[in-house]
């Protein structure tokens, strides 16, 4: 079978299984689009605030405490919660490093932010022939099929 | 030219959200920042860089019957002097919009729908989408999602006259979930046919369509432990492309224990990117990192340290070092240190330099009161052996503002450095930010 057809067999079953469990969709509660109260400057942890009690499928708040680890390794979660990120997060939080085409780096547009963790700080013209070499994925995964125009300037 | 009527229409097509914002509960997120540069580079000429650069974000909700909501979020950027950087700045205008879209949210099963300009990261799936998207959480733990549309083409790759992108892609992911502690997620995505580069011998065997399958796991099997990842397969090359996943450990509320594991087989990985591809004989076959990592929370303060070992065809390197981050006075106030050091073997060194590995230290510090707000940020790398005859690369910055109200303050930064490509580099940029929010409750 071809990929094509068992991608569209895949979309076809998830349809299926849409559709008639449709019935019961309006029973499932839905996450607030905003969070309800002000957050707090800086960094913040849902546990701080949110009793670590899980409801239905729901994943415990403490799984999305904003630790370093957390942050460094935020792409798991954005690939399966975004629903829940989009509670505290605009999706422009997401664009201001994950975009297909950047005026500045993130680091020079947020100059007043040293606390956020900016990719390529400082002179990473020089450090990106370093880590480029020993990490290609880690630009991939970012930077994706962008081609930027700083980029092809050089990898032609 | 196209690009030229894209800047025109840009700040036209953002002024028309204004009356809607308006009426609606809205938010708008504007900044704008002027930066001045003087570029002199030994054996070029000099110039003087001004761009003036605008960021705007407009999302409005509550529209129609309370349901849907548009959200737009790009930049423009006009070059106020007279000389171009031709390198990295070739037009005098330029912009993009990063997404805009229109949402409907249902009440129930975090269903919504959206059409437009959107991100899509679902799964595997990392993709700007110019098309339409839903999702919908099901009955007994299932949930599923989709995307359809065309894709958002880039600059096309010099000498190949494409950028490597087909025009459609579309994908979507199943998922199940159970009580808080397993998540299954199956995604796909499939792009219409890349087209054949300018110079196809350049990229032979290593770069074709964009067709990914994949799954993905998140499993919390005792309070304490957590496990996430992903595995990607590309079809176009039958070759499981990618393995990343992190066991996360935490004996207590203040401990968290992380280990992680990423695998790339580089042709299977990269085999979309026409830019990647034609790197790709020097990358090897297979990229290899695991590490660890500890972070402690004390009252205000984190302390962490972390270790992760590279392992390439072309060699090897291990990166080992730490962070201590504090926070005071109800947040107001913000200060780290970090240093790490990378030891690496020569076969990353930039080219004409015989070692690869370099320290890295950095500090900031932070005040953010209701009046003024300050930063301080330094960073430094130094080389083990000189780069470019140079044994460091550094920078000082200095950030300094004012809140004119709650929604509106202006800042300025300056900086100021010495590295391979400059033996003085000063840099300043003025920045006026205005974020206005009509709706209740918080969002960053």
């Amino acid at each position: 079978m071809r990929v094509s057809h068992q991608i569209i067999a895949l979309l076809a079953l998830a349809g299926l299984l849409a559709l008639s469990a449709c019935a019961q969709l309006k029973a499932l509660p839905n996450l607030p689009a905003s969070h309800p109260e002000e957050l707090a400057r800086g960094a913040v942890s849902c546990s701080e605030c949110h009793e670590d009690q899980q409801s239905g499928s729901m994943k415990p708040f403490a799984a999305f405490n904003h630790t370093q680890t957390f942050i460094k390794n935020h792409r798991f979660y954005a690939g399966s919660d975004e629903v829940l990120c989009a509670s505290c997060h605009k999706v422009s939080f997401c664009a201001d490093c994950h975009s297909h085409k950047t005026d500045m780096k993130p680091s020079t547009k947020y100059g007043s932010r040293p606390d956020r963790m900016m990719p390529h700080r400082g002179d990473f013209l020089t450090l990106h022939k370093i880590e480029g070499k020993l990490d290609p994925a880690s630009c991939y995964r970012c930077h994706g099929r962008g081609n930027n125009e700083q980029c092809v300037a050089c990898h032609r | 030219m196209k690009k030229a009527l894209f800047c025109r229409l840009f700040p036209l097509l953002l002024l028309t959200t204004v009356p809607a914002a308006a009426l609606a509960e809205s938010s708008v997120d504007s900044t704008t920042i002027l930066r001045v540069r003087q570029d002199a580079r030994a054996g070029f000429e000099t110039q003087t860089l001004v761009p003036l650069t605008q960021y705007l974000g407009v999302d409005i909700d509550k529209l129609g019957d309370g349901n849907l909501s548009a959200h737009l979020y790009g930049w423009g950027r006009l070059d106020l002097d007279d000389s171009m950087d031709t390198v990295d700045n070739p037009d005098r205008f330029d912009g993009s919009l990063s997404y805009g879209y229109l949402q409907y949210r249902f009440n129930y099963a975090n269903a919504r729908a959206r059409a437009g300009r959107f991100f899509v990261t679902e799964g595997i799936a990392n993709e700007l989408v110019d098309g339409i998207t839903a999702r919908t959480d099901l009955p007994y733990g299932f949930g599923v999602s989709a995307f359809g549309g065309a894709t958002v083409h880039t600059v096309d790759i010099p000498g190949m006259a494409t950028d490597g992108k087909g025009d459609g892609i579309f994908g979507g992911r199943v998922n199940y979930r159970h009580k808080g502690m397993l998540e299954l997620g199956l995604s796909g995505l499939y792009e219409s046919k890349a087209p054949e580069p300018a110079a196809p011998g350049s990229a032979a065997d290593s770069f074709g369509s964009h067709r990914l399958l994949g799954g993905d796991i998140w499993l919390k099997p005792h309070n304490m432990v957590q496990i996430s990842g992903h595995t990607s397969y590309n079809t176009e090359t039958q070759q499981i492309a990618e393995h990343s996943y992190l066991l996360q450990v935490t004996p207590s509320k203040e401990l968290v224990l992380a280990a992680n594991f990423d695998e790339q087989n580089n042709r299977d990985y990269f085999y979309s990117s026409l830019l990647f591809a034609n790197m790709i004989r020097n990358l090897g076959r297979d990229s290899r990192t695991a590490g660890a990592s500890a972070s402690y929370t004390l009252g205000k303060a984190e302390i962490s340290g972390d270790f992760k070992h590279y392992s390439r065809e072309t060699g090897k390197a291990q990166r080992f070092g730490g962070e201590l981050r504090g926070t005071l006075l109800d947040n107001s106030v913000r200060t780290g240190f970090g240093y790490h050091y990378l030891r690496s073997s020569p076969d990353f060194a930039v080219a004409g330099s015989a070692s690869g590995s370099f320290h890295e230290v950095r500090a900031y510090a932070l005040c953010d009161t209701k009046g003024y707000f300050a930063a301080l940020d330094a960073i430094g790398y130094f080389f083990k052996k000189p780069v470019e005859n140079s044994d460091s690369a550094w920078e000082l910055l200095g950030s300094l503002g004012y809140h004119l109200t709650p929604a509106f303050e202006l800042s300025g930064d300056l900086s100021y450095g010495q590295n391979p490509q400059y033996d003085d580099e000063l840099k300043g940029l003025l920045r006026v930010t205005y974020n206005m929010n009509t709706g209740k409750g918080g969002t960053k």
